[in-house]
C-alpha cells in the first residue's frame, strides 16, 4: 500500500489522571470514554468554533500519546496550557524522537484502534488511511510522493492539515464532521457548532469540484482535473 | 521498538504558561451568605472552595464545593465568618469576583460574577 511522509505531523505525551478529561473539555469530540488500545481524533477550537489544530490521541493505557502538527503547535500549546491550572496534566514534546507516514489506500476494518505491526504503530483513524509512527530506527520510509497522495485525497473528499484543516475553518467546513461529537457537554467552540447543527446552517463545506469550475479563491487543494474547494 | 514515547526516560514537559498568583478580593453578596448560613449551619470549619477547571463553552468553568480542607494550593479569604478558599493557580482569573446567589426556579443558584470574564456563557458557568 502506498506510504507517504507526514512531515508536518508532531508527536506529544499527556500524562497525568486529569489528561483525557482535559482534552475532553477542549475539543469537539467524545473523548472520555476511550480505553488503552484505542485511537480517536478530536478537533480543538476557538470560542469562536475556528480549528486551533486537529488531534489524534492513542489512549496507551498510563498516558495519552497525542498526534499534533508542528505547525499548530505552539498555538495549540498557548491554547491549552493556562487551562491547566490544577488539573494533574503534564505534556512533553517527543517529535524528535519519531518518523511518521500516511498508509492510504486500503480498507481499514478496525477503525478506531491501533496495532504495532514490523515494530511501526498503526494509528487506524479512518476506513481508508492509517497514520504510522515509527521510532527513528525503524526503516519506514515513504512510497510515493505528495502530490500522488493529495491527487487520492482529492478524489476521497478527505481534509488534511494546512489545506483544509486550518484556522480559517471550523470543523464542519473543513469536513470534519465526524469529529464534532453531537451530545457530549460543553467544550470551546460548542455553542456554535451545536446552533450551526440544529439549525442546518454550516456555511461553507467541503466540495470536490472540477478545475476552473470555481473561483480560485476557494481552492484549498488543487489538483490536475479536479480540486477541493470550500464553498457554499 | 515502536513509536517513542520518551516515557521511560527524562523528557522536560513543554514550557507552561503559569500566570502570576495576586492576592484575590472578593466580596459574598447579602442573599448568597444566606444561602451559605443555610449550607454551612453554625459549623464555621467547612470552607468554600471556588476553583476553575477548563472546559465548558468558552473555556474555563467555575467549580464551587463545601470543602473541609484541600490538597490544593490555596489562598483563604474570611468574609463575615465564612473560610473561601481560592486556588492560587486559578487567582489571576478569580480576583474581584462576587459570589452571588440567584432565586429562580430554572438556573437558579450560586453565581459569579467576574469583572475579570471577557464573556460567559448563557448557563453563566463558562466563562473566558
Amino acid at each position: 500500500m502506498p506510504r507517504v511522509a507526514y512531515d508536518d505531523a508532531s508527536l506529544t505525551v499527556w500524562q497525568g489522571a486529569d489528561a483525557l478529561q482535559f482534552i475532553d473539555g477542549l475539543s469537539s469530540n467524545k473523548m472520555v470514554d476511550m480505553i488503552q488500545g484505542e485511537v480517536r481524533q478530536t478537533v480543538f477550537t476557538t470560542t469562536k468554533a475556528k480549528i486551533v489544530d486537529l488531534a489524534t490521541v492513542f489512549h496507551m493505557g498510563d498516558f495519552l500519546a497525542v498526534q499534533l502538527h508542528t505547525s499548530q503547535l505552539e498555538r495549540l500549546l498557548k491554547h491549552v496550557t493556562p487551562r491547566i491550572l490544577d488539573q494533574k496534566v503534564t505534556i512533553v514534546d517527543v517529535t524528535s524522537r519519531n518518523q511518521f507516514c500516511i498508509e492510504y489506500g486500503i480498507h481499514n476494518t478496525n477503525v478506531g484502534q491501533f496495532e504495532s505491526l514490523d515494530g511501526v504503530t498503526h494509528g487506524h483513524v479512518d476506513e481508508r488511511y492509517s497514520l504510522l509512527i515509527a521510532s527513528l530506527d525503524v526503516e519506514s520510509k515513504p512510497t510515493v510522493d505528495q502530490a500522488l497522495f493529495h491527487e487520492w485525497r482529492i478524489e476521497n473528499q478527505i481534509p488534511w492539515n494546512g489545506f483544509e484543516v486550518t484556522g480559517k475553518n471550523h470543523p464542519l467546513s473543513a469536513g470534519l464532521n465526524q469529529l464534532v461529537h453531537p451530545a457530549k457537554g460543553c467544550y470551546i467552540g460548542q455553542e456554535i457548532l451545536a446552533r450551526m447543527i440544529s439549525r442546518g446552517r454550516q456555511g461553507k463545506k467541503l466540495t470536490r469540484v472540477e478545475n476552473n469550475s470555481v473561483d480560485e479563491k476557494f481552492i484549498t487543494t488543487q489538483g490536475q482535473s479536479h480540486s477541493l474547494a470550500i464553498i457554499r | 521498538m515502536f513509536m517513542d514515547c520518551g516515557t521511560c526516560e527524562t523528557s522536560g514537559p513543554v514550557q507552561l504558561m503559569t500566570p502570576e498568583v495576586v492576592n484575590v478580593n472578593l466580596t459574598i453578596s447579602s442573599k448568597a451568605q444566606e444561602m451559605l448560613v443555610d449550607a454551612f449551619g453554625d459549623d464555621r470549619s467547612m470552607a468554600l472552595l471556588v476553583g476553575v477547571l477548563s472546559g465548558g463553552c468558552s473555556g474555563y468553568m467555575y467549580d464551587l464545593q463545601i470543602v473541609e480542607e484541600t490538597d490544593q494550593s490555596c489562598q483563604e479569604v474570611v468574609i463575615e465568618g465564612f473560610r473561601v478558599l481560592v486556588p492560587n493557580a486559578s487567582s489571576h482569573l478569580l480576583d474581584g469576583i462576587e459570589i452571588d446567589y440567584v432565586d429562580r426556579l430554572m438556573g437558579g443558584g450560586f453565581r459569579i460574577n467576574n469583572p475579570n470574564a471577557e464573556s460567559s456563557c448563557g448557563c453563566g458557568e463558562s466563562f473566558a
